[in-house]
């Protein structure tokens, strides 16, 4: 497990070459802060002391070049590192989703729900805080505290170590508050702030519900009480973020003594000049300020780290035994007709105990329309699962005669299409929605097809096959989208279609025609096609039934 | 040097309790705000969620709110920081170091004049790039979402190369925009570094000419970056507070928006009835299967429902017009009509969550809106369950759990082969289509049994049932009326309407002109 999180970090990390100079431009950025504050202390201090104005020409100059720096370098690190980390980004999501190929769909824990899907991708690209808000802060603060340090102890060794020995006790103090105060309280927020808006979209979406059965007060008061505990976390995190910052004002300002404090002998020995000493005591300021990025970074590691551990948990490594795996050597495809043959076929849902289909024989074969009916929990979307080889099988499953083990699951479901419950729409035209199920297919062929199952008018209303869909199919109803799936199906010529509650998001007046439409479109004499249905379908509309017995 | 110390000491506590105390009040405001417009929802419901959709709602309390952290929480307090500092240490700069303090003036200016500058030029572009970065951004999620379908037409392996395109345009695009959203920035810390510079230097060469103090000249220089910090922040801080503002102006406007007015006339006691009207809609008996109902009324019965002239508008539509009629207890009614026929509505009017204008008389009395609640079940058209274990979701509503009815209510609706115990999730996932239709049906006929309700209404409760899962809840509708209630089932299903002992057909089209007057045959049939 920690291993794969691992896997899962450095995947996420910039290669070196490309990170460097986003790391070089934060060290000039944050050196040039310090070296400013610096140089225009010992400026001022030596001026002082009125020097022919000649000696103070490299300073003058450094004051302007320092001042001119930290602008342009800062201005240069957070373009090249947001462009780094995004650079990063595309890598990591392309080796997430080769990670997540071998077991989607039916493999991702608990991600049949779609938010869950959703929070998948945002942890991925959460993921780019680790560059950005973790490593080049981490690496800027660390370098740039050690330059100095080493730069303040070659002027004055003991003053080195006093802004050492401050540096590493104003951020092991704020990391302890951090973690002490803020971590607990981090940890409490997203899932309270998520349950918030769980309770929130509850009340508000069953209203209805809720007020009819009497039971609004009482969700009122949850929705109430959860902002309570959630705006507590949500302070204590503010209190300690509070003292953090305070912390680091105070660990500068105590470092500033303390360097005051133990320079005196060096100064009254003369090993350091006054301006020596002005430049010695304000480099604190400079150098703390620049540290104080440290804890915001530790923090962005917590959450950074949680995503990694998610994505670990929803995306197994190891394909579970549930899951099709595609045969070392894949026989040929088959020859004759698809024949396809079920015997004793019994199936189970990765991390499930019961078999949620078993036992069944069945049979398909060209010019075959089979309604597959039995009530909810029967097993009805497991045996169209089954079937496209999304899950694994125990008896056997021949199509052609051959057996379906022997052949690639791609192969299969060339020859076996499956139209969805909620088919997946593409925030595209129409016409992409379907060229990516046949992608030669011309204009005339997508409308031909749009025709056949009853699309015609709506596409031309639409103003043609340039029209969009919509974010996740939102210009579309649920019988459209069906509709739409079918026209994908016929376009992909698959000689055996599966038809997966087609009503399911359906107004219930309308479910029965559409069931007769959608048939009538996909029937054919070369075609098998098998529907899973509760809503009544008429015996003229096809060739034989099937009842699931509950596998319970 | 104690002094320093304790200066140091009281900078910090300060720093610490600006910070917790900034962020305590934006906490405050929001939970204010949530919980007012929770109220709100409660006096305008129906209407307000009409207007917008429930989502939508429910992300601008949930995650909207947030925003507000940035504009209550930061802004506003560097912006009161800055108005009370910025002064006071220019004032004090000024009888420092005249010359330093007049620098400061000339420049400070320089940086919201620079942030102003800079956020016109380039807001219309931010604004347009923006929108196409929302598409962008969403590349990677709409792959993965649909990782099923890609898969089964074959193209999931192309993909890859896919999300490697779209994240690379992502990339180009948003740095594109950052170029810009980075320069405020850059200015920002320009003039308050240049300005620095400018100082010491002109500290320094003054120091030369013997014109200052070591002492003071020191003093300046650590002061000037203090000058320039409070509104640095300020504009730091600026876009956060702008779409705070946005979220917070959006909550108000939801919260104003709620029809406050209208809402307490849907909520006042329904209108005198008046004469008798003709009916409006078609009511036909069905046949004369004898209803069984409860032995000594079957001459001076009161109806269970009566309507008078039941007129519901949606906006400018009439979804329900001038709908009389009168149905017995014992009665199962089926209301059929296609989409858009009000026959929701109906049954919204008729629980007094939706205004109506005309009356509803429950056992022949007209009963406020808000009560009629208690004597009505109900089961909507979306299963509408909430999340936690089955029989608790059943049981919703009730002051205590009575295990046995639960138990009858589960079997009543055919849903005791999922044990009692199952969790559901906080939308009531875990169960099927077909058994969370069933789950919101047992629902319904807790309540009915717990509360004695004699009208039992049902949407579409069997839409997601298959034809012999159905037969057995038919079954049980005659159950419930048999026991003396008047159950009306809104339906499409045959096996429903020949069940049923009346049939109401809602029709769009005879909504426009007055129907003929056939009486309400419903009860005449007795």
């Amino acid at each position: 497990m920690t291993g794969d999180r691992r896997a899962v970090l450095r995947a996420s990390v910039p290669p070196l070459r490309a990170f460097l100079p986003a790391l070089a431009l934060g060290v000039l950025a944050s050196g040039s802060a310090v070296a400013l504050l610096a140089t225009s202390a010992w400026l001022i201090a030596r001026s002082a002391e009125q020097p022919p104005i000649l000696f103070l020409g490299f300073a003058i100059v450094g004051v302007r070049a320092f001042a001119l720096g930290r602008a342009v370098f800062r201005y240069l690190e957070r373009l090249v590192g947001h462009d780094g980390a995004f650079r990063a980004l595309a890598g990591l999501r392309v080796s997430v989703f080769r990670r997540l190929l071998p077991v989607a769909p039916d493999g991702l824990q608990g991600t049949r729900r779609g938010d869950l899907l959703t929070a998948l991708v945002r942890d991925v690209d959460a993921l780019q805080d680790l560059p950005l808000r973790v490593l080049q802060p981490l690496v800027t603060a660390l370098t740039v505290a050690g330059l100095a340090v080493v730069g303040v102890a070659w002027v004055a060794p003991a003053a080195g170590l006093a802004l050492a020995v401050g540096i590493v006790l104003t951020a092991a103090s704020a990391a302890l508050v951090l973690r002490l105060v803020s971590r607990r309280a981090d940890e409490r927020i997203a899932p309270l702030r998520a349950a918030l808006t769980d309770a929130v979209l509850e009340y508000v979406a069953r209203w209805e519900t809720l007020r009819a059965f009497g039971a609004d007060a009482a969700h009122r008061a949850r929705v109430i009480d959860l902002d309570g505990q959630l705006r507590r976390a949500e302070t204590r995190q503010a209190a300690a973020a509070g003292s953090v910052a305070a912390l680091f004002t105070l660990g500068a300002g105590l470092t500033l003594l303390a360097t005051l404090l133990v320079t005196q002998p060096s100064l009254a020995q003369g090993a350091i000049t006054g301006p020596q000493l002005v430049m010695l005591v304000l480099v604190p300021l400079a150098v703390l300020e620049v540290v104080a990025a440290l804890p915001g970074a530790l923090s962005a590691w917590w959450r950074v780290r949680a995503s990694a551990e998610r994505i670990t948990a929803v995306v197994p490594a190891a394909v579970p035994a549930e899951l099709p795996v595609p045969p070392a050597r894949p026989a040929a495809a088959p020859s004759g007709a698809p024949v396809i043959r079920l015997r004793g076929l019994s199936a189970r849902w990765p991390g499930e105990a019961a078999a949620a289909l078993r036992d069944l024989d069945l049979e398909l074969a060209p010019g075959d329309r089979i309604v597959v009916e039995g009530s909810s929990g029967a097993g009805k979307t497991t045996l169209a699962h089954v079937l496209v080889r999304f899950l694994d099988h125990e008896g056997s499953y021949t199509l052609g005669g051959v057996d379906v083990r022997t052949l690639d699951p791609d192969e299969v479901r060339r020859h076996v299409v499956l139209c969805e419950q909620s088919p997946h729409l593409f925030d595209e035209s129409i016409r992409q929605n379907l060229l990516f199920a046949h992608d030669a297919a011309t204009d005339d062929e997508l409308l031909g097809v749009l025709e056949r199952v009853g699309l015609g008018d709506w596409c031309r209303a639409r103003g043609g096959l340039d029209a969009p869909v919509g974010e996740r199919g939102r210009l579309v109803s649920g019988g459209e989208a069906q509709r739409i799936a079918v026209a994908r199906a016929l376009l992909a010529d698959a000689p055996v279609l599966i038809l997966d509650e087609p009503t399911a998001n359906v107004d219930p007046d309308r479910a029965e025609s559409l069931l007769a439409e959608l048939l009538g479109a996909a029937a054919g004499p070369e075609r098998a096609v098998l529907v899973i249905s509760h809503t009544p379908v008429a015996d003229a509309l096809v060739t034989g039934r099937h009842r699931l017995a509950a596998a319970r | 040097m104690i002094a320093t110390a304790l200066s140091i000491l009281a900078r910090a506590i300060t720093q610490a309790l600006l910070d917790a105390l900034a962020v305590r009040g934006a906490a405050r405001v929001k939970s204010q705000l949530r919980e007012r417009a929770v109220a709100a929802l409660d006096a305008g419901g129906s209407e307000l969620l009409a207007r917008s959709s429930s989502a939508r709602v429910a992300t601008l309390l949930g995650q909207g709110l947030d925003a507000l952290d940035g504009y209550i929480g930061r802004y506003l307090p560097q912006l009161i920081l800055t108005a009370v500092a910025t002064p006071l240490i220019v004032g004090v700069l000024l009888l420092a170091d005249a010359a330093t303090g007049i620098t400061v003036i000339l420049t400070l200016p320089i940086i919201p004049v620079f942030m102003v500058l800079i956020g016109l030029s380039t807001r219309a572009v931010q604004k347009k790039q923006w929108q196409q970065l929302g598409a962008l951004a969403q590349g990677f999620l709409e792959v993965v979402q649909g990782l099923s379908t890609l898969m089964i037409f074959g193209r999931q392996h192309r993909q890859a190369d896919r999300i490697a395109a779209v994240t690379d345009e992502y990339r180009r695009r948003t740095m594109a925009v950052l170029r810009l959203s980075f320069l405020s920035g850059f200015a920002l810390e320009l003039a308050a570094s240049l300005s620095v510079a400018l100082v010491a230097v002109s500290v320094g060469i003054r120091l030369i000419e013997g014109e200052l103090l070591l002492g003071l000249g020191l003093f300046v220089l650590i002061l000037v970056p203090e000058a320039y910090l409070p509104l640095r922040q300020v504009g730091a801080q600026f876009h956060a507070a702008s779409e705070g503002l946005t979220a917070a102006e959006e909550v108000l406007e939801l919260l104003e928006g709620a029809p406050a007015s209208e809402a307490a006339a849907s909520l006042q006691p329904a209108a005198p009835i008046g004469p008798s009207l003709p009916v409006s809609a078609e009511t036909i008996a069905m046949s004369d299967r004898s209803t069984p109902v409860s032995a000594s009324d079957a001459d001076d019965a009161v109806p269970a429902l009566t309507l008078r002239d039941l007129t519901v508008r949606r906006g400018d539509r009439v979804v329900v017009d001038r709908l009389s009629g009168s149905w017995m207890p014992g009665t199962v009614l089926a209301v059929t009509g296609p989409s858009g026929a009000g026959k929701t509505s109906l049954l919204g009017a008729v629980l007094g969550l939706v205004a109506h204008e005309g009356a509803v008389l429950l056992d022949g009395a007209a009963v406020p809106p808000a009560e009629r609640l208690d004597r009505i079940a109900w089961a909507g058209q979306r299963p509408d369950l909430t999340g936690g274990p089955l029989d608790e979701v059943v049981a919703l509503g009730a002051p205590t759990l009575d295990h046995d009815q639960v138990g009858r209510s589960l079997r009543w609706a055919g849903l005791d082969d999922v044990p009692r115990r199952t969790v559901l999730g906080p939308a009531g996932d875990g169960l099927s289509g077909g058994q969370a239709q069933r789950a919101a049906l047992a629902r319904a006929h807790y309540r009915a049994q717990q509360r004695d309700c004699r009208i039992v209404l049902l949407d579409e409760p069997t839409s997601a049932l298959d034809a012999e899962t159905e037969r057995g809840v038919i079954a049980g509708f005659r159950a419930l009326a048999a026991e003396g209630r008047l159950v009306v089932v809104v339906t499409h299903r045959r096996a429903v309407m020949a069940a049923a002992d009346a049939l109401l057909r809602l029709e769009p089209e005879t909504r426009d002109a007055p129907a003929s007057a056939a009486p309400a045959v419903a009860e005449a049939r007795r």
